[in-house]
């Protein structure tokens, strides 16, 4: 028989807005993608936006999101694919933001990033569905992860078109919101389409060893930290920059 | 091949020789040796470059429409030929004439007349308390107005524009994607305007409501707004150049100001 979710929702609050302050500091560094001068330089504020967005906006939104669900039992997280997650996640996010950051803004290369982007929400989220270890088998309903991806995938577009077309403050916010909304949406549409079911309390090989709410609570603080700090520099060093040019 | 001597003033040094630089390359010239200096009227660029003669005008016709050149002086061996870009491209964008076929005497060069270019050294003087005031910057404007001479009026106005436009592109608006014109006059072109002036937007046109450079029965400011959009969207929609029209002004008896963007 399924089990029942049921949510703590001051955490699911949490949950978005984690998201959306890892959418807003990486949109924030992917829109200076292309005025970058060299290789160094671009290669640099890619993976800083493609860290902030795939570890913060995606990967700690995530474990915020699990830790706001109760299964009605104990779960832990297998650490190699819980890592494999945050990696599929920064990579696909860098990916997404380079292509859509070189060269001339197209249509295609929106839908490429917005794809790019949006499957690497939803592996992030299945790989991180599948880190999970309990007396429970997961099953889904392929329908709803189906939605979920193209979610993922015309949301992640949208936030994309506003963050490098729009200008001033719906630049920044707006995007950011809506990146947010992408991430939100993939994983609780992922979430519907999960079902526990009860093996008789059957614990998975590894289970002792398994990452446990507390050790992501710090990970995600250490993120979420490292996350306002970049936001904090970049501010900074944006006011040290309008202030320097020369008219 | 042919070797060209070209000497380019601008209104301004930064980023000149890269930008000159590409359009050389771009017209397969190499660029062999160059030299930048300033004095009270602007930089001045002095090439030399070698290339294809068949590209030779194609070369020249770039560098004297590029945003960048208020005039230069283009010269081959045994010809000296100079063209002024006029500051006031948006009257008439094509400021460029042919060079002559070689001529077989050497001639001094021209130097550029004066009565079509700006008066750099007080625009440059003004441009840091624009920057400072900005966007209550019409005081300064007025000074500017009243401290060149009628000749150069509109050309300084419209440089002063031009370098405000820029620094408020680079300074606001240049983080993104570039954009098309329409999208650059509606995103960038407009808010920023509005920071000056009340204004309406209607597709390319741009009507300046109550322009205090421009009241009735005065001399126009309008050069300003012109230089300014040029300024402002040339970043965004590059490596196409915007040119701005003005169809009317108050100071003429008109309604308002109008000014017509095109690329």
């Amino acid at each position: 028989m399924s089990m029942q979710l049921s949510y703590d929702w001051l955490l699911v609050l949490l949950s978005y807005a984690v998201s959306v302050l890892g959418s807003f500091t990486a949109l924030q560094l992917a829109v200076a993608i292309p005025l970058v001068t060299n290789h160094h330089q671009k290669t640099a504020a890619v993976a800083m936006a493609g860290g902030a967005m795939g570890l913060g906006a995606i990967w700690a939104m995530h474990f915020i999101a699990m830790l706001a669900c109760d299964t009605g039992m104990q779960v832990t997280y297998d650490p190699s694919l819980t890592a494999l997650s945050a990696l599929v996640a920064f990579a696909a996010c860098s990916a997404g933001l380079m292509i859509v950051g070189s060269g001339r803004f197209s249509g295609l290369k929106l839908l490429a990033a917005g794809t790019c982007m949006g499957l690497g929400v939803g592996s992030m989220h299945y790989l991180g569905m599948r880190a999970m270890m309990m007396s429970a088998i997961l099953s889904y309903d392929t329908g709803l992860v189906m939605l979920s991806l193209v979610i993922a995938i015309v949301a992640s577009m949208v936030a994309l078109w506003l963050a490098f077309n729009l200008r001033g403050p719906w630049q920044m916010s707006a995007s950011a919101l809506v990146m947010g909304a992408a991430v939100c949406g993939m994983h609780y549409t992922g979430m519907k389409a999960a079902s526990f079911y009860d093996n008789d309390g059957q614990l998975p090989d590894g289970y002792a060893d398994g990452l446990r709410g507390g050790d992501l609570g710090l990970t995600i603080f250490a993120i979420a930290t490292t996350l306002l700090v970049l936001m904090l520099v970049l501010y900074y060093w944006r006011q040290r920059y309008r202030s320097s040019l020369s008219i | 091949m042919v070797e060209l001597e070209i000497q380019v003033l601008s209104d301004r040094r930064e980023g000149l020789l890269t930008e000159l630089g590409c359009v050389v390359v771009a017209n397969s010239f190499s660029l062999i040796r160059q030299r930048l200096t300033q004095d009270n009227r602007g930089a001045w660029l002095a090439m030399i470059v070698r290339g294809p003669p068949e590209q030779r005008l194609a070369l020249e016709e770039m560098l004297g429409t590029h945003s960048r050149v208020l005039s230069f002086e283009a010269a081959l061996s045994g010809e000296t030929t100079a063209i002024a870009a006029s500051p006031a491209k948006t009257v008439s964008p094509i400021a460029f004439a042919p060079s002559p076929e070689p001529a077989p005497v050497s001639e001094p060069p021209v130097v550029p007349s004066t009565a079509v270019m700006p008066d750099v050294a007080r625009v440059e003087h003004i441009l840091p308390k624009l920057a400072q005031d900005y966007p209550q910057i019409y005081p300064w404007l007025v000074a500017l107005e009243n401290s060149v001479d009628d000749a150069v009026r509109e050309a300084s106005l419209m440089l002063a524009g031009r370098r405000t436009g820029a620094w408020v592109y680079k300074r606001d608006y240049a983080l993104g994607a570039k954009l098309s014109l329409a999208d650059a006059i509606k995103r960038i072109g407009v808010p920023a305007l509005r920071l000056l002036a009340d204004i309406e937007q209607h597709g390319v046109h741009v009507h300046i409501l109550n322009s205090p450079l421009c009241a009735p029965g005065v001399r126009s400011g309008c050069r300003f707004y012109g230089g300014y959009v040029e300024g402002l969207l040339s970043g965004s929609v590059a490596p196409k150049k915007v040119f701005v029209r003005h169809l009317s002004c108050r100071s003429t008896g008109a309604a308002h100001c109008s000014l017509e963007i095109s690329h």
